[in-house]
């Protein structure tokens, strides 16, 4: 928070080309996690029991509603309510695991990065920290180092908790009734397609603002650097006005990168609302003629609900990843950067005389 | 903080007095962040916040009805899939039914589709005017910020807070209200819809509604303080490892290196510790709320399973249908759960950069205007101090007593050593800082008398830190008088003596400076901020004319400027070198905030008094170099 992290980063930094594949970085950073890998190893397990877990539930509803509320069976809640109880808790438990594990991951792994950078960095060559490059050292420490710290804590987790989502629902879908999964799924290209470039248009604009918060932010810093000279010729409302423009400036850029960035909610619902229908629509017939139960048709809707939000959400945690490996990029640069003055070693140091 | 122990020894070599770990007093800092609790003082932030949202009530009206509306059109689909269930499957099957319940959803889907978008966009939209707002605030509050305080400040930390602290704050502003009223008008439909339907099983699916708010509300008291600390560690080690960079050789020099790095770990492990630990909380309760809904579901189900009517029966399908309404409404409840859980986390990070900017916006003013103050236009430019009482401290005196007059158009050179009160002296003219005792007379009125702006405007100041703006030359000449002629601008830059300069250049008035523009040196820059000081032809002017290590050239040409420019001029003249001092009517000798000496050169000279002991070490000093080139030594 404090410090002029986050002022000095330049759009050319923003803006350079990536050299490393995303492979090669993971690799890197997994090897981080190695020291963990206790921790990793149950994460993972627990993300993915909870995402069955979770899948289970509205499975859980079906078998209640066709085979012991409808027919009065009531016998059933015997095995039925422990069972029911033990998925919910155990995917509670599940969640908390995951969340926790990963958390402990995430602080642990960006701390030794940066130690190591922080080690480097006292070593490496003084030309490194030549005047202008000052601000993107600081900047891969603080603000790269943060921006990975978010990224291993909620990026990865809903990677991997959607992916698992959208998975184990197609699964149980195609479990439950093949013809009504194939019909549930008919959507998902068209649904794909749409999110992808919707996406790709609402990142466009959220990049522009990017760029009209960056002039704020040099106009505030130009300012505040001046403001000695400002005052002396009481020039303040001059620079008011001027600081102003740029606020509006940087208002309507922002608001329209929101109108293009929300206008593709709409859509997303509107062709979740057509997968409903198309359910409801086969699934009333199918009911009617007794060829499914009631209880199934209501777990493909919810079905339907949980494969499609991870959907969206998986879009949206692209920018996000992307940001991520863009900034362990960085951070590898400074871990991997030669040094070019050792020290001597100890015992061969000497005394000046 | 990190290189405070620095000094410079006589001959000029830095020593440091190292007596303790660098890093300790931030480990220490680190250490005793207690996990107090913040609520009051939160509170009192968030309603300060909402007082920012007054001016937008028209907004504030939208969002409520678009609430409504789209926390109603929300609850339609499981509320018709339900009839589908009871009146079209049935039995008794009615397949004619189908189509209109089906429109029914497709037409609540597609309004809750546009409600909810336009809610966004409305919401998103606030947002950013209260951003603005705030904002504005902090940069008039920061306009009236004195000298010293900029002095103790970091441009980027201020920056810093304007615009990654605010992002903060704006990533709570942009949903927060319409989350908030999300779960407060979904939850209070679905009750509305079910109610009627049935009362016991309304109050069997609520029962555990209490419990959730409890384990919500213990999410937020527990990890509220865990996550300041966290944003109050994350800032000093953000700082910390800023000084380290920007003092990198400093550090080299010391080998302070292993000292960095294990200092840097400690407070590091401070925090992972703290983040694990309010991880841990977080993960405890954040998924809690929902999984305690779904097994409140269990309970429904049962008391559907006693009380259902003969299997198959139209009362049968009946109650299964609105069972299954109730199960899937305490489904959907919990989504604005847990996205209301997820806002308590916004703020907590909003807050903390609130905090941090309204700081800065209540440190109150320096310098304000007296309610009776004039417009007053200087005439003769005669300055008179008359027993200045004067600390940046209130207790602790800078100036004792100063009392000096300055004829109109005579020029003063000041001399003293560091901490004398030579910068304070000029800098009191302007009234950059207000005194604390005695008065300053301008032709005969105090400077209170006048307004700040008319005051400012009338004098010409040469600040030691030559600053330009980015744009062109010209621009910055003129900056103290935006509608200044081309005339005028070059007259201010003949008499400075860096219009031929100027014109040199192949876009001459038009070369952008600043950050992007053409490198100038330290002597042109300085001579362009004189010009500057000129375009208003101001009676008084005052100069800290501290430049040092420049070449020879470079201080003949700025010499040769100021002499020109104070000719006719009230001046104030903080000087280095005797060549200036020389030129001056009178010299001011400051001892420790006192006058020591105050006359002519050759009246001080006479005196045999500090003056002529300074003079003679310096001229010694500054000769031997010419001496030694000259082959004299």
């Amino acid at each position: 928070m404090s410090g002029s992290y986050g002022t000095f980063s330049t759009k050319q930094e923003e803006k350079r080309k990536r050299t490393v594949p995303d492979r090669e970085l993971i690799r890197r950073v997994y090897q981080y996690a190695e020291a963990h890998r206790r921790n990793f190893i149950i994460g993972v397990g627990a993300t993915i029991a909870g995402a069955l877990t979770g899948l289970a539930a509205p499975y859980m509803h079906a078998i209640a509603i066709d085979n012991i509320i409808q027919p009065k069976n009531l016998s059933g809640f015997i095995w039925w309510i422990p069972l029911f109880a033990v998925i919910i808790l155990s995917n509670y438990f599940f969640q908390y695991v995951q969340t926790y594990q990963m958390r402990i991951i995430g602080e642990r792994v960006v701390a030794k990065m940066r130690d190591d950078m922080m080690q480097k960095l006292q070593v490496i060559s003084l030309k490194y920290f030549s005047e202008g490059e000052m601000g993107r050292i600081i900047s891969r420490p603080t603000n790269d180092a943060n921006t990975v710290r978010i990224f291993l804590r909620l990026g990865l987790t809903s990677i991997v908790v959607d992916i698992s989502s959208i998975l184990g629902s197609f699964i149980i879908m195609f479990f439950l009734d093949f013809q009504l999964a194939l019909l549930a799924i008919s959507i998902l290209p068209v649904a794909i397609i749409l999110v992808w470039f919707l996406g790709k248009y609402s990142r466009a604009a959220y990049r522009r603002t990017l760029i009209t918060t960056s002039g704020l932010t040099a106009r505030m810093q130009e300012d505040l650097a001046g403001i000695k000279v400002t005052q002396a010729y009481a020039q303040e409302e001059e620079a008011r006005k001027k600081f102003m423009k740029s606020q509006n400036e940087n208002v309507k850029a922002t608001n329209r990168a929101i109108l293009i960035g929300s206008s593709y909610t709409p859509f997303v619902i509107g062709l979740r609302l057509i997968g409903t229908m198309i359910i409801l629509f086969y699934g009333v017939a199918a009911a009617v003629n007794g060829a499914i139960q009631i209880g199934i048709l209501v777990a493909f809707i919810e079905y339907q609900f949980s494969y499609f939000m991870p959907l969206v959400d998986l879009v949206s945690m692209y920018d996000q990843y992307q940001s991520a490996m863009s900034a362990i990029e960085r951070m590898f640069d400074v871990i991997d950067t030669k040094v070019e003055v050792l020290d001597a070693s100890p015992e061969r140091s000497m005394v000046l005389k | 903080m990190l290189f405070e122990n620095v000094y410079i020894d006589s001959e000029g070599f830095p020593y440091a007095k190292i007596t303790m770990s660098i890093s300790k007093p931030l480990l220490d800092y680190a250490k005793s962040l207690k996990p107090q609790k913040g609520y009051a003082q939160s509170f009192s932030a968030f309603r300060r916040l909402m007082r920012y949202h007054r001016r937008y009530y028209w907004f504030i009206a939208a969002i409520v009805i678009l609430a409504v509306v789209r926390s109603i059109l929300f609850s339609l689909e499981p509320l018709y899939t339900t009839r589908i269930i009871v009146n079209v499957i049935g039995p008794p099957t009615d397949t004619s039914l189908l189509v209109g319940y089906l429109l029914v959803i497709l037409l609540a889907g597609i309004g809750y589709a546009i409600s909810n978008f336009v809610l966004i966009y409305v919401h998103g939209v606030m947002s950013q005017y209260i951003v603005r707002d705030i904002r504005t605030d902090y940069y008039c509050s920061l306009q009236g910020k004195s000298f010293s305080f900029y002095d103790s400040k970091g441009v980027g930390d201020l920056t810093s807070r304007a615009t990654v602290d605010l992002q903060l704050v704006d990533a709570f502003l942009r949903t927060w209200f319409g989350t908030v009223l999300n779960a407060v008008f979904t939850t209070i439909i679905i009750i509305v819809i079910i109610y009627p339907i049935s009362p016991i099983m309304t109050l069997i699916s609520m029962a555990t509604m209490p419990l959730i708010f409890y384990f919500t509300a213990r999410l937020w008291v527990d990890t509220m303080p865990l996550f300041r600390n966290m944003l109050l560690i994350l800032g000093r080690l953000s700082s910390y490892i800023q000084q380290n960079i920007i003092g990198m050789k400093t550090v080299r020099i010391f080998r302070r290196e292993k000292d960095v790095v294990d200092g840097f770990k400690d407070v590091e492990d401070v925090f992972v510790n703290t983040a694990i630990k309010a991880g841990k909380i977080q993960s405890i309760y954040m998924p809690l709320g929902p999984a305690i809904l779904t097994l409140g579901i269990a309970f429904v189900y049962v008391y559907a399973g006693y009380t259902l009517g003969i299997p198959r029966s139209a009362l049968a399908i009946a109650q299964v249908g609105n069972m299954i309404l109730f199960a899937r409404y305490m489904m959907r409840l919990t989504f604005p759960i847990r996205d209301a859980s997820q806002t308590l986390g916004t703020w907590i990070a909003a807050y903390a950069g609130l905090e941090r900017v309204f700081e800065i916006t209540d440190t109150p003013r320096a310098v304000e205007d007296l309610p009776d103050a004039r417009d007053i236009r200087i005439q003769e430019g005669k300055l008179e101090f008359e027993n200045v009482t004067f600390g940046y401290v209130e207790d602790r005196p800078v100036l004792n007593n100063l009392t000096f007059t300055v004829q109109p158009g005579e020029k003063i050179a000041i001399l003293g050593a560091t901490g004398s009160g030579k910068s304070s002296v000029i800098y009191l003219v302007p009234r950059f800082y207000d005194i604390q005792g005695g008065s300053i007379k301008i032709d005969g009125e105090d400077i209170r008398e006048f307004k700040l702006d008319s005051l400012r405007r009338q004098i010409g100041v040469v600040l030691q830190d030559v600053f330009l703006f980015s744009g062109t030359i010209k621009e910055n000449i003129a900056f103290g008088k935006p509608d200044a002629s081309m005339e005028e601008i070059v007259q201010a830059a003949k008499s400075a003596r860096i219009h031929d300069f100027i014109e040199s250049l192949p876009s001459g008035y038009d070369t952008p400076v600043g950050e992007r523009g053409v490198t100038l040196s330290g002597g042109q820059k300085q001579r362009i901020t004189i010009a500057r000081a000129l375009i208003t032809n101001p009676r008084i002017l005052i100069m800290d004319d501290s430049l040092s290590f420049v070449d020879a050239k470079t201080e003949q040409e700025i010499q040769s400027a100021i002499e020109e420019v104070t000719k006719t001029r009230t001046t104030l003249i903080i000087a280095q070198r005797f060549s200036t001092i020389k030129t001056a009517e009178k010299i001011l000798v400051l001892e420790n905030g006192s006058v020591a000496e105050f006359g002519s050169h050759e009246e001080l000279m006479a005196n045999n008094g500090v003056y002529k002991k300074v003079y003679e070490t310096q001229f010694v000093q500054k000769a031997s170099p010419i001496l030694e080139e000259a082959g004299a030594i």
